[in-house]
Parts: C-alpha cells; structure tokens; sequence
C-alpha cells in the first residue's frame, strides 16, 4: 500500500487500506452500500493524519484547494 | 489555455478497473509518487455514489528550465522539488461510472493541470449484470476512460509582470542568462504558452505511464486477486526501500542486482 504523508499513520493506514478493499469488492460493488465496515479504522487513520497534515501547516492549503476548484475557473474568466 | 484528450478502453470490467484506480500507487510506473492518503470519503446517502479526497506528494514536475525563471519559492513548497496532488472521486457502483478529479495545489499560478478521467462501464452484448466476485476476473466486460487535461499559466499577470520588465530593463542577455533573456524577450501570451507546452508533451508520456501502471495493478488484480495486488506492491515497496524511491533506484541501477534487495520488512 502506498506510504502515508505522516510515518507514524502507516500503520493504521495500512489497516484501513486494506479494510477498505475488501468492503469496496466485496460489499460496496456488489450493491451492498449501507455497511460501514471501516468506519471505525478511517476515523482513527483521519485523526492521525489531520493532526500530522495540522503540524505541517498542510489543513489549510488542502481546505482552500478543497474550496477553490471552480472559483479559480470563475476568477480565471473574469479576469481575461 | 491548452487541453490533451485521450480515449482508451481496458480489458477488464468496471468493478476491477475502480478498485485498480485506487489501488494503483505504488507499480512500477509510479516511482514519482512519494505519498498517498485518503483526507475523505463519504457515501452520499441520496445516491449511494462513493466520494473520496486523496492527497498525493510527487516528486515536483516543473522542469528545470521553467524554474530557474521563477522567483525563490515559487516551484513549489520551498522549491523541495516536491508537489501536491489534490485527487477526487465519484463512484455510482449502479450505474458503472466513476468520475476523477486531479489538480495541483501549489504554483497554481505559474501553472495549473486539471485532468478528469470518466470511467464508464461497457456492457457485453447480453446485457447482464454481473456484480460478482466472478467479474474481477471475466473478460467479458470492458471499461472505456476518457481523460482530459486543462492546462493553464497565469504566469506573467499581475505581479508577476514586473519581474519580467525588470529582466528586460537588465539588457546583455546574452552574456548574463541567456535563457531568461530569451524568455523575457517572449509576450506575457508567449510566456504562458511556452509553460503551457511544456506541461502538455509532459503530460502525454504521463498518460501513458498511468496507463501502464493500472495494467500491472490489474494484471495482478487478475492473477491473484487482492492478495496478489498487495504482494505485488510489497515487492515494488521493497525495491524502494525507505530512502525515497528515486534514491534507491539509481543507487542500484535499474535491475540485476537482487542480493542488495533484501529487507524483509519496509
């Protein structure tokens, strides 16, 4: 599984990661939409890496790329 | 603005195909991408489509050239050579569809790269549908993608603008840097386009490498379903070794040298 941007996630990542293929093939895909398998491994994978992506100064870059995808192409246009 | 467009269709049925996108980092063709983590993801409870936010780090695509025409920190963060990778999904497993969104984060304005990705399920002739464990490993149904890339430089509007005066007012380009005099000689318009064409033959070779790396995924997807994916990958991994993958590949050369690669657990 791909690396973690924060090393002290690998692990519960590598947990959550592999949860989530196996409830994406074999849950999710075949219709069954409503079970929440990995729930419980994905908040605490999330908690650890919003704390890392927080120390990195990363959350508000991410929220603000998050935001702006088509306010930059509004902005674009108005400009030109 | 620029735009690249390409049609292609995989061999393999929709189900595999999306598990394969997510599954795709690391393969052989992805040694640029360093991280990878899922920032969200929701089932929408209206439609039952699948959303998920990925944030990827590469190692940084901006050439060189177009660098060293940048002020200090603007190739990215602390021009590290590393770049983020903001990517979205929208899977609607009814229907057969996913939609992909990635765009670059930082330099935005030196230049943007968007490229979307529709993956469409293609029925066989019967109709069926066939959701099953089974189907990861037909043939029978194939999945057709279109990706389209935006590009855009905004290099040279604004702020930017008067460095470039000011390299002009500089004269003697041709004994201090020719290269910038070169580029300072060109319009704002001939600035932004050369950027622009630089990320666009950039971007074909990056489109077929992606193409090749979800072949391997799901070859293995194929061979040895999930198991055989994730071992596939902890031989990829192991061939990177922690230094970083680029580190460890011309520190090894490219293939033959199997004794040093003996960590078991990295």
């Amino acid at each position: 599984m791909a690396a973690s941007i924060a090393p002290e996630c690998n692990e519960v990542k590598e947990k959550y990661d592999t949860c989530f293929l196996k409830w994406y093939s074999e849950k999710y895909l075949r219709g069954n939409t409503k079970s929440t398998d990995c729930d419980e491994l994905f908040a605490k994978y999330k908690t650890c890496l919003q704390k890392s992506l927080k120390e990195k100064g990363l959350d508000t870059m991410l929220d603000e790329a998050r935001k702006s995808g088509s306010e930059t192409d509004a902005e674009f246009l108005k400009k030109s | 603005m620029k735009f690249f467009e390409n049609n292609f269709t995989y061999d393999y049925s929709f189900p595999a195909v999306s598990m394969a996108y997510f599954l795709r980092y690391p393969n052989p063709y992805s040694r640029h991408v360093l991280t990878s983590d899922v920032v969200d993801r929701y089932i929408d409870p209206e439609t039952q489509r699948l959303h998920t936010t990925r944030l990827h780090l590469k190692k940084s695509k901006i050439p060189s050239g177009i660098l060293k025409l940048l002020p200090k920190g603007m190739g990215g963060s602390d021009n590290s050579g590393q770049s983020y990778i903001l990517e979205t999904t929208v899977v609607d497993p009814n229907e057969g569809w996913m939609e992909t969104e990635s765009r670059n984060m930082e330099w935005t304005g030196i230049l943007s790269v968007v490229e979307k990705q529709r993956y469409q399920r293609l029925l066989p002739a019967m109709d069926q549908v066939l959701i099953d464990g089974a189907s990861l490993e037909q043939k029978a149904e194939q999945t057709a993608v279109k990706t389209t890339v935006t590009f855009r430089s905004r290099l040279g509007q604004g702020k930017l603008l008067s460095r470039k005066k000011a390299g002009a007012d500089n004269a003697d380009p041709e004994e201090e840097a020719p290269k910038r005099g070169f580029f300072a000689s060109l319009s704002t318009a001939g600035i932004q386009r050369t950027i622009e064409l630089v990320g666009l033959s950039r971007t074909r070779e990056a489109v077929m490498k992606s193409k090749e790396g979800m072949n391997i995924v799901l070859e293995r997807l194929r061979s040895g379903g999930i198991v055989g994916v994730l071992e596939g990958m902890r031989r990829d991994r192991e061939a990177l070794g922690p230094e970083g993958p680029w580190k460890r590949v011309w520190l090894q050369g490219n293939g033959g040298n199997n004794a040093a690669i003996k960590d078991d657990d990295e």
